[in-house]
């Protein structure tokens, strides 16, 4: 299997003022969204009030010209599901890069060895388990099951492909697959047995930030940042990977544990999205695609690229969500998404092939 | 809040509790949970149809479905309801003018379709219910209203009382219920009795007929019959009726050869409340009869394929819902309602 013939994604040599300018675009355009996000809704709740409702939080100034409720839409209701949708996509596109370039094959995405089929059957048997009320540190067993069963998923795989001399990438491939399809079975048996609680099930594995609140970004954001930051401490180790584990090797990389190290942090930040968020697709899979092809695959531009693109993203598939009636955000990710990315592949097959 | 000096003797008469009072909407932000206490909502109501404020002293702590206890400070002035059985409870209790919004299924009493609607397409848009500024709302249970949402309501420090009955005799206490966080004891006892005595002679009027082997036909699609699941609110009330439900699991599933062996007698359309072209009898019954095995059915043979239209009451567990029963002992044993 030629996982590495997947050249032009993964292709090397970024031109750094490119780089910058296409990040800064989606930065401004991150900024826009989450504006745009903070100051619409349902409630007709304008861009000026809810402006003036964040400064008087954040910084205490301005009179208080609004009822009450209009704070709590804003500041309890409409901030965290833009903070998570920022910090959810940030850390999915992230993963989504690092998944990609460990594993070296265009296809992985932050799910592709078991996290998200591991997240689900945890989230899932929480739904259905006959307990009332649990919480812990503001998290509710849904989403403390949902992590736990990410990161277990992962180490599970992780320890079957494990052999003598190594993971192989192939292995690992196979084994995630295997796994995630035992694991999904086992989601698919709950979701028939789980009779009246079936939309709340389906609702979940669709992913949707409705429920997003202060507390449980507390519990993400700290875990997705710190995922980041080591891995983008990582950028030149990646960046080897990407010529295959030999070279890596032979450049000074201990290949076996940087895998390890990888892996782990990836599928932390994935696990951590996923517990508040569900299974949101697409984001992971596609920002870093566009990333490589609006600039190549350093990853020392690509890791926060995919950051200010994952976050742009998902806030901007959230607002159509929520505007669209409460659709969930994954349907729009892959509806938006999916037509935009194909259109960008045939451009860039018109641009390579003129 | 019970403080404005006007309390007055239960009166036998439901229309005579109307009371003027002055209505600060202080309340309004303590029941909301508001975060910013320094602000006053804009008062809506200078009228308040406070009926039956002297029986009913608040604060009040009522324990709902999901075992949760809310306590009302003051009667609900701003209530919203995310289940048309929530909102026919209300209304019936004299309390229609308190609600404030409502869910896009609604169609009765006829006033709410007017309603803001925040529930669409079963959707809860948690933001519009909170613009609203709700000092209590009603969520229905078993995932009706998603638990999510009612979490997040409650987080935000909203009153939500959800309610689930599954038997007649906890829709007259979820009735009671609301009368009490209503403030309308009075009504909600009055229209309990009405609803028992109601009960009392359909059963009365069915007692010694045959009870002919019933299937109520909730949905069919290609093969797969929903009926009353077993141990249903529904199949209670067709055995209320007169009629022995033909029950499937707890879904209401029903599975073609289990439905040819239990060889219903009496077929119940209610589809036919939603799908005109079974509303004709002959058009029903010759479109049951093209379903594999439901030729040879008893119900069938005989031409007891009955469109029943009445499905939204039957179904709906709100004070019409012995309308529902009287319409399925009607439906069942049409000699006995002559």
């Amino acid at each position: 299997m030629r996982a590495t013939t997947a050249a032009r994604p993964l292709v090397l040599g970024p031109s750094l003022g490119r780089a910058t300018a296409v990040i800064g675009v989606g930065i401004v355009l991150l900024v826009v969204a989450s504006l745009g996000s903070v100051a619409m809704g349902t409630s007709g709740i304008g861009p000026g009030q809810a402006a003036a409702i964040v400064v008087h939080r954040l910084l205490g100034i301005g009179a208080v010209s609004w009822p009450a409720s209009a704070e709590t839409i804003v500041w309890e209701l409409r901030l965290p599901r833009v903070v998570a949708g920022m910090v959810v996509g940030a850390g999915l596109a992230t993963a989504g890069a690092v998944f990609q370039a460990v594993l070296r094959n265009p296809m992985a995405d932050p799910y592709v060895i078991g996290t998200a089929a591991g997240a689900s059957l945890g989230a899932v048997a929480a739904l259905l388990l006959p307990v009332a009320a649990f919480g812990w540190l503001g998290l509710g067993l849904v989403q403390l099951l949902a992590f736990a069963g990410g990161l277990a998923a992962v180490a599970v795989v992780y320890g079957i492909a494990r052999g003598r001399s190594g993971v192989p990438v192939v292995t690992l491939l196979l084994a995630g697959y295997a796994v995630s399809s035992l694991l999904s079975a086992g989601v698919a048996l709950l979701m028939f047995t789980s009779g009246d609680r079936l939309a709340a099930v389906v609702s979940w594995l669709l992913g949707s930030l409705a429920a997003a609140s202060w507390p449980r970004l507390v519990f993400a954001v700290p875990l997705i940042a710190v995922s980041f930051w080591l891995l983008v401490l990582r950028w030149r180790n990646l960046n080897a990977l990407l010529l295959g584990e030999q070279q890596a090797a032979s450049l000074g990389v201990d290949v076996e544990r940087e895998k390890r190290i990888l892996t782990g942090l990836a599928a932390l930040a994935t696990s951590a999205g996923v517990a508040i968020s569900g299974t949101i697709g697409f984001v992971g899979l596609v920002v870093p695609h566009l990333l490589r092809l609006a600039f190549g695959g350093d990853h020392r531009l690509l890791l926060p690229g995919s950051l200010v693109y994952g976050a742009a993203l998902l806030v901007l598939a959230d607002l159509g969500a929520r505007l669209a009636g409460g659709i969930p955000v994954g349907i729009v990710t892959a509806l938006i998404g999916a037509p935009f990315f194909l259109w960008l592949l045939r451009r860039s097959l018109a641009v390579t092939h003129a | 809040m019970k403080g404005n000096g006007i309390t007055m003797a239960p009166t036998p008469s439901p229309r005579s509790f109307r009371v003027v009072a002055a209505a600060p909407a202080a309340h309004l932000l303590a029941a909301c949970g508001a975060t910013g206490g320094d602000s006053a909502a804009p008062s809506t109501s200078a009228g308040v149809d406070a009926s039956a404020t002297a029986s009913a002293p608040f604060p009040v702590t009522l324990t709902d479905a999901r075992g949760s206890d809310v306590t009302l400070t003051a009667a609900p002035e701003r209530i919203v309801s995310l289940a048309p059985s929530n909102t026919e409870i209300v209304c019936a209790l004299g309390g229609c003018d308190r609600i404030v919004a409502v869910t896009d299924y609604d169609d009765h009493p006829p006033e709410v379709t007017e309603l803001p609607k925040v529930v669409i397409q079963t959707q809860v848009d948690v933001e519009a219910v909170v613009a609203a500024e709700p000092d209590l709302v009603l969520a229905a249970g078993n995932e009706l209203t998603p638990t999510s949402v009612i979490e997040q309501l409650d987080g935000l420090g909203i009153a939500v009382l959800t309610l689930y009955p599954e038997t007649l005799d906890e829709v007259t206490a979820d009735i009671a219920m609301i009368g009490r966080a209503l403030g309308a004891d009075t009504e909600a006892a009055d229209l309990v009795d009405e609803i028992e005595d109601r009960v009392d002679a359909v059963v009365a009027a069915v007692d010694g007929a045959d009870r002919p082997r019933t299937l109520y036909e909730v949905f069919h699609a290609e093969g797969t019959t929903y009926t009353a699941g077993a141990g249903s609110f529904l199949a209670s009330l067709i055995e209320l009726a007169g009629g022995e439900p033909v029950t499937g699991d707890a879904q209401g599933v029903i599975g073609a050869e289990d439905l040819v062996a239990a060889d219903p007698e009496l077929v119940l359309l209610g589809t036919a409340s939603y799908d005109p072209s079974l509303a004709d009898p002959t058009a029903a019954l010759d479109a049951v009869r093209q379903r594999s095995g439901w030729s040879d059915l008893a119900a069938v043979r005989d031409g007891r394929v009955v469109p029943y239209l009445d499905d939204i009451v039957t179904t709906r567990p709100g004070p019409r819902i012995v309308d529902g029963l009287e319409a399925l002992a009607r439906a069942i044993h049409p000699e006995r309602f002559d």
